[in-house]
Order: C-alpha cells, then structure tokens, then sequence
C-alpha cells in the first residue's frame, strides 16, 4: 500500500512536471497580454506530431525533437500573432476568447483531417534509465519530462524576473498606456510573450509525445487543465502555475489510483477544487488580490 | 412605446413565420435543420442575456444539460408541465448559487470558472449512474409525440418566449444599467443599481433560459447521453453564435445561429465528414477580423454612417466637432 | 446642522493609512472644498464616504443616520451621491439613458433640482447641448463631465461630492460649471468640491478642509485656511501658488 502510494505520487509529480510545462508558457502570455489562448492546446499537439515524426520518419532523437518543435511552433506562433492575434488584440475580451476558440478549431480538425484522428505511440527507447525510489520504479521517460519541465518552467521564471524583456513585460502588463510612455513596444513585447508561449508549448509537446497518445485532441484536455492551473496559481504568476499544476496532478493522480472507478472522478474534482479556491481567493493563490 | 411594441411583435413574427413555414412544409431535413438551428438561437440568447452584464461564460453547457436532464428525470415523475417547469427552475437554483460563488471573480478567472463548473457537472453526471443514468445515459420523454414538424412548432414558441425575455431584459429598466455593469460597476453602484443583485439575476435568467434550450434538445429523439449535453461544443456555440450574429440584441443571436447553422451545412455538403469544423474555425477567424461587432452590429453601422453621410453637411461637421 | 460627519475613519491598504483617523463635521447647506496635495488621501475619502472602499474603523453618518460599511447604491439611496473625476461611461448608451439609471434606482425622494422632471430635463439644466439621444461616445470631455453631474443629479442627492469635476475644462467651460454648482447649491444640495485651483476654491467655498498624508491637517474659511502655515508646507515644493 505504501509502495502504491509512493508509486502514484511520484508518478503525479512527473505528470504535474508536464502540465507545469504547459501552463508555464500559458500564464506567461496571459499575463502579458491578457488573453486566454485556446490553441494553446494545439500548439502542444503540433509539437507532440513534430517530435513524433522527426522520430519516426528521420531517426531524429527526441531530445533534439523537442528543441526542433520548440523553435518550429515559436515561429508558428509568431506567424499566427502577426496575421491575426495582433488585429484582434484592441477587440472585447469575449472576442478574443472566440477568436482563440476558433484558432484551436481550425488547427483541431486540420489535425484530424491530415493525420487521422487515430492514437500513435512514439516507440523511442527511453531516453534515460528508469528509476528505483523507495522501492517503486519510474520510467525513464517520465523522469525526462519531470527535468526537462522544470527546467522549461525554470526557463520561463528566468525570462521574466531577470531579463530586459521581462522587466519590459511586467510593465506592459501592469499598465500598457504608461510602458508605451516610457518608451516601451508594447506590441513587440506582447508578441515576444506570444512567441515564447507557443515555443513553450512546441517543446513540451515533445514531452507529451514520449508519455501520452500522440493523437490531434491530445491538446485539447491538457490546455482546460492548463486553464485550471493558471487560474489556481493566478493568471501571469508562473511559480503559482508550478504549485497549482502539483495539486491539480496529485489531486487527479490520487483519486484516480485510489478511487474505485475514479479515472474520470480526479478531472471532475480538480475543477471543484478551482472553484473553491476562486470562492477564497477569486484571483488565485498567487495572484495580485485587488482592493475594490 | 406602442410603436416600439408594434416592432417587437414584428421582431417575434418575422423570427416565427419562417420556422413555421418549415414546419409546414414536407422537408423532414429542413425541418430537423430548422430545430437545431432554434435551439441554437435559444442557447445563444441566453448566453448574450448574461453577457450583457459583462460576465462572459464559457459553462453554459452546464445549464443546457442540467436543464435537459432535470426536465427528462423530473417528467416522468411530475407530469411535462410541472416537470420542465421544475427542471429550469433548477437551472435557476444553480445559476444563483455559481452566480454567488463567481461574483467576485474579475474576467477571465470568471470565464475559467464557469468552464470548470460545466466540466465538474458532467463529472458529477458521470459518477452518480443511480440517479443520472452516469455515462449510458437516460431516455427522456420526447416532445410532441416525436413529430419533428410538432417538435418544431413547440421549438419556436420556446424561441419567441426566450426573444421576449432578451427583450425584456434590453428594455429601459435593464437595458442602461447592465451595461453600465459591465463598463464600470463602480459607477453603477454610484448611480443606485443594486450590482450584485443585478448580476446574479441575469446569470438566474440566463441559466433558465439555456435550461430550456436543453429540455428541448434533449426530448427531441428520447435518449441522450452526458456526451451530448455536456461538451464543450455546448460551450463554445453560443459565443460564437452570439458574437457573429451581434452581441446585446435580439436579433442578432438568432441571425448568428441562422448564417452558422448554413455555412455549416454547405460545407458538410461540400468538404463532408470533419470538414465542416475546419470551416466553423475559418468563419469564426475570418468574422472577428472583419466585423468584430457581428452581422447585426455591422448592418447598424452601415445604416447609421448612411444616414449621417444624409444630414446635412453643416450637421455633420458639429457632429464631427462633438466626436472630438 | 452637520449634513455629512466622519468620525475617527481610518482606511488603510496593507501597512498605507490612506485615511488616517479623520473627524469631520460638514455643514449643511454649504459648498466645502477640500482640498490637498496630489496622495494626500482626497479621492479615498470620496471612495469611503461614497461606500466604494469601506473604513476599516470609525464611523460615517449622513444627515444623523449612520452609513458606516453600507453598500455603494445604498448610500446613494440615503441621499449621497458623487461624481468621477474620469467618468468612464458606456459609449454605446445615450445621455438619457445614462441619467435614466439613477432616475430609475436610486429613488430618494427628493425633488429634482432646477424643477427637472425627466433625464432630458436634467441634461439641459446642466448645459448639456448635444441631444439626448447622442451616445456617449461621441460626447466631448466637457460635455461628458456634465453628464456626470446630471447623473450624479439625477440620484436625487441632500449631499453631492464633485470630484475635480473642472480639471482640464477651458475657462468658458470651467465658468459654466462654476455657475451649475452655485445653482446645485441654491437648490438646497450640499456640496463638496475636490478641487486643485485655489482660484476656484475661494470664490465658490465658504469652507475648506485640508488633508496630508490621510491626516486632517486644517479645516475653517478657505481664506484662512489657505493662510495656515502647515498647509503651505503641505504644498511647497510642488510649485504651488495661490
């Protein structure tokens, strides 16, 4: 019983390794720029394809994967923000929020279209040795995605607390009018934020592949997770994304190993956790609480 | 007044008369058509009712089931009149309580909220089979003896019902105090509105209205499944419907579910199988880029520079002055 | 006869005492300025007296019935009612809706000034040129701060707080509303005026009161307050002059 409940929160945490990867990026571009990007999720699907056929068609190790996909979906993104996202950036909130929508159902079906909706198993060795801990093994994949996740949150934290960049984006967040005062391009930051997100998002699409389905609605589930996570830690705080991804995974992890018949309960009861936490704190554990 | 009654009363017709044409008619595919695309109508009318408020949802599937499953478990038990009333009241009585919990919440937290809440509700659907039937579902009574052209006659009245509430609530007493909740709330509390009140009405009408597009949908064939009700393609409709047709209007959610609903069926005709949602996806890029403020939105702009380029010059260039 | 008292009111954000243990008696019938320099805690006074940003000690009464910790609209309903310096109105409601919304909910059940019976009426008494049926959006910024007056009229109002209801109007404008508030007062309103221009201050006041730093620093005649030696320091350094 013990080694099981080891087992299942070792393996949460490296899951929560993963959605912290995700979210990490997420809550930096919603904290920047203030909106929500749905295709977020699908930026990690095509990051999570590319990994998986530079494997399979090119031999292509997946370490270099991930990277090829993090700077593939980073120009991605880029296109995506100058062709569209930019003219939508002065529209209402709910416009924005559609927009993303309809980004994410276009990339969606695309997806479903080109390459079937059909699961696909990269068949990589691992890329490290599994692990003995406390007498449970963890795969040696799921040991990549908890380092490579850090790190790619570490990444994210680095960016915005001690670069130029970063401190540019705190004070375009903060208040655009007056960082456009100062000198700042605001435009230009919003799309660096953009750009980074979806980088982020390519790279830990290639996470995804080494331990999920690669299969177009891969995105779909872990970007509403993502929601959940951001809004749990408060939109734009990345360290809270880190904690708020450990609850929603252990959470998840623990009903769904312990609960007879809870695979589906974990992902119900996350979402009420959120909703109990907003009720306490309606702008996160993390976020700035605002007077009035 | 009356002559803005006459024009409500047209408004109402002018929705009716086309679906009640299909009805009549013996088209069986227009006709299932028409009762979706009305059902969509419903469902958007209610999500705009909220959003007017500046709470912009992305639950509303939440209501739209429970709405659907409370009318089909409760009918059976209290007959379809107290039943459906009943099973939207519940809608009322949930809509209150997430209404209270995510008053608080500033924009995208609520958004993320009620996203999580409709999630959580089919989870709670899921886990209690006893009562709900959980993931094989429940056969809910059907409408109308299952005569869609029947079915579709009922459908519109549930529409013209939801129109006159959307009316309602864009009346004077509702109309300049909504908005001015969802532009500044402070100065709504300055001006006497009752904020808090006023916005968990509008998520306790809104909440019942979505219930009712649901009781439909779900006694449209006599079973349903979570799968149906719950997703998020019940979330993300009526954002789209809305905001494409033109938001804070009657009209435009029902125009919206009409020109979606159409291109949706030419591209199924011409891309077939999942084609069609890549060109939802398209349409919904393309309308935001270029008009932002929906069909209906557009068709008012369009009019109103019309009728300023009409004035006279004089008139134009004091307008003008005043713009400044 | 005191219209507006605050007794001992503290509010404060984290360890900022933006409103510092203050006691005041505002007398009825009379237009008060209050007045200091830029942080000294004048736009969280309205905010509190207002009910926007509650004390978190002390207490408020409004003509001798306590508002303390009441809800924004109630208090509007008591017979307070304020002005935005920046009033951010729906731009795609017209002016008479606008108005139309306290005339609608914060029914006090005091008269109308100027014998204004409807939002079209209150419009023209505060100057408003344009139609009632323009929307916001295409309001001026003078034409947008006396519709923000007339709504804070239509509240019906025994106390109306102006906060820097002329700051950036021309002369001619600044002039007009100088006249509409002396109206306002002759009506039987009593007025608080936020204000930056001494100028303005002593013509229109017959009482001021000074904050610093949250604190009451001076209350008495304008003339002698403006003379109070602390209240000169308050605003040296600011290239202020009278």
């Amino acid at each position: 019983m013990t080694a099981a409940i080891i087992q299942a929160v070792l393996l949460s945490l490296t899951v929560a390794a993963l959605y912290a990867a995700v979210a990490a990026g997420l809550t930096l571009t919603v904290g920047v720029t203030r909106i929500i990007n749905f295709a977020h999720g699908e930026f990690v699907m095509l990051g999570a394809f590319l990994t998986y056929w530079l494997y399979t068609r090119f031999g292509l190790s997946p370490w270099l994967g991930m990277l090829a996909s993090g700077v593939a979906l980073g120009l991605f993104s880029m296109l995506v923000y100058r062709g569209f996202l930019a003219r939508v950036l002065k529209q209402d909130e709910h416009n924005q929020l559609l927009a993303t929508l309809g980004l994410s159902i276009l990339i969606l079906n695309i997806a479903i279209i080109l390459w079937s909706p059909d699961p696909r198993v990269m068949q990589a060795p691992a890329l490290l040795p599994s692990a003995q801990f406390a007498g449970v093994t963890i795969p040696g994949n799921n040991i990549v995605v908890a380092i490579v996740g850090l790190l790619l949150f570490l990444v994210m934290l680095g960016i915005k607390n001690h670069t130029r960049y970063g401190t540019q984006m705190r004070f375009a967040s903060d208040d655009p009018a007056l960082a456009m005062h100062a000198g700042i391009n605001v435009d230009r930051i919003f799309e660096l934020s953009f750009v980074i997100g979806g980088a982020a998002a390519g790279l830990s699409g290639g996470l995804v592949a080494l331990v999920l389905y690669v299969q177009p609605t891969v995105g779909v589930d872990l970007v509403i997770r993502a929601f959940a996570i951001i809004a749990l830690g408060g939109l734009g705080n990345i360290p809270g994304a880190l904690i708020g991804a450990a609850i929603l995974a252990l959470v998840e992890g623990l009903i769904s190993t312990f609960v007879p018949g809870g695979g589906s309960w974990g992902f119900g009861v996350a979402f009420l956790i959120l909703l109990l936490v907003l009720l306490v704190r309606p702008s996160g554990l993390f976020g700035k609480q605002v007077h009035a | 007044m009356s002559a803005g009654l006459l024009a409500r009363i047209g408004l109402y017709a002018a929705i009716a008369a086309p679906l009640l044409r299909i009805a009549a008619s013996d088209r069986p595919f227009l006709v299932q058509v028409a009762i979706g695309t009305a059902i969509s109508a419903i469902l958007a009318l209610a999500w705009d009712i909220l959003s007017r408020t500046g709470q912009v949802s992305l639950g509303h599937a939440a209501f739209f089931g429970i709405g659907g499953y409370g009318s089909a478990l409760l009918t059976p038990v209290l007959g379809p009149v107290l039943g459906w009333t009943v099973g939207i009241l519940l809608c009322g009585v949930v809509a209150l309580l997430l209404g209270a919990v995510t008053l608080r919440l500033r924009r995208l937290y609520f958004t993320i909220a009620t996203l999580s809440f409709s999630l959580s509700i089919h989870v709670v659907i899921l886990v209690t089979p006893g009562l709900t039937g959980g993931s094989t579902g429940i056969m809910p009574p059907v409408i109308a003896g299952g005569s869609p052209p029947l079915q579709l006659l009922f459908i519109t009245g549930c529409l013209v019902v939801a129109a006159v509430v959307s009316d309602v609530f864009l009346g004077g007493r509702f109309r300049p105090a909504f908005f001015m909740i969802r532009n500044n709330p402070d100065l709504a509390a300055a001006s006497g509105v009752p904020v808090t009140r006023l916005k968990i009405l509008a998520f306790v009408v809104s909440g019942m209205v979505a219930g009712l597009a649901g009781a439909c949908y779900c006694g449209l064939y006599g079973y349903v499944i979570p799968d149906d009700v719950f997703t998020t393609n019940w979330n993300v409709l009526p954002l789209a419907v809305t905001i494409l047709g033109g938001m804070d209007t009657t009209l435009g959610p029902v125009v919206g579910a009409v020109v979606l609903r159409l291109l949706e069926e030419v591209a199924r005709h011409l891309v077939g199988g999942v084609g069609y949602q890549v060109v939802y996806g398209a349409v919904i890029i393309l309308f935001i880029v270029g008009m932002p403020e929906g069909l209906v939105g557009f068709v008012r702009r369009l009019i109103r520079s019309r009728r300023r380029q009409a004035a006279e010059p004089g008139q134009a260039s004091a307008k003008a002055r005043l713009a400044l | 006869m005191t219209a507006l008292s605050i007794e001992q009111c503290t509010v404060a954000f984290g360890g900022l005492r933006a409103i510092d243990d203050v006691t005041l008696a505002l007398p009825a019938q009379a237009i008060t300025a209050l007045i200091g320099p830029n942080g000294s805690g004048k736009s969280t006074f309205v905010n509190m007296v207002s009910g926007q940003i509650p004390p978190r000690s002390g207490r408020i009464s409004l003509g001798g019935e306590a508002i303390t910790g009441l809800r924004p609209d109630l208090i509007v309903q008591r017979g307070l009612a304020r002005t935005y310096q920046v009033p951010k109105v729906p731009k795609e409601l017209t002016i008479e809706e606008v108005i139309s919304v306290p005339l609608l909910y914060a029914g006090s059940g005091r008269a109308l000034p100027g014998g204004a019976r409807n939002a079209g009426d209150l419009a023209r008494y505060c100057g408003l040129r344009p139609a009632v049926t323009t929307r916001c959006g295409q309001l001026s910024v003078s034409d947008l701060r006396r519709l923000e007056i007339a709504r804070a009229l239509a509240c019906r109002p025994s106390v109306l707080l102006l906060d820097e209801a002329m700051a950036g109007l021309s002369l001619e404008d600044t002039e007009q509303v100088i006249g509409l508030v002396r109206e306002i007062h002759a009506s039987g309103v009593t007025i608080v005026v936020i204000e930056h221009v001494m100028r303005i201050i002593a013509r229109l006041c017959g009482h001021a009161v000074v904050l610093n730093q949250g604190r009451l620093l001076a209350e008495g005649p304008p003339q002698e307050v403006l003379r109070d030696a602390g209240v000169r320091e308050a605003y040296l350094g600011k290239g202020f002059s009278l």
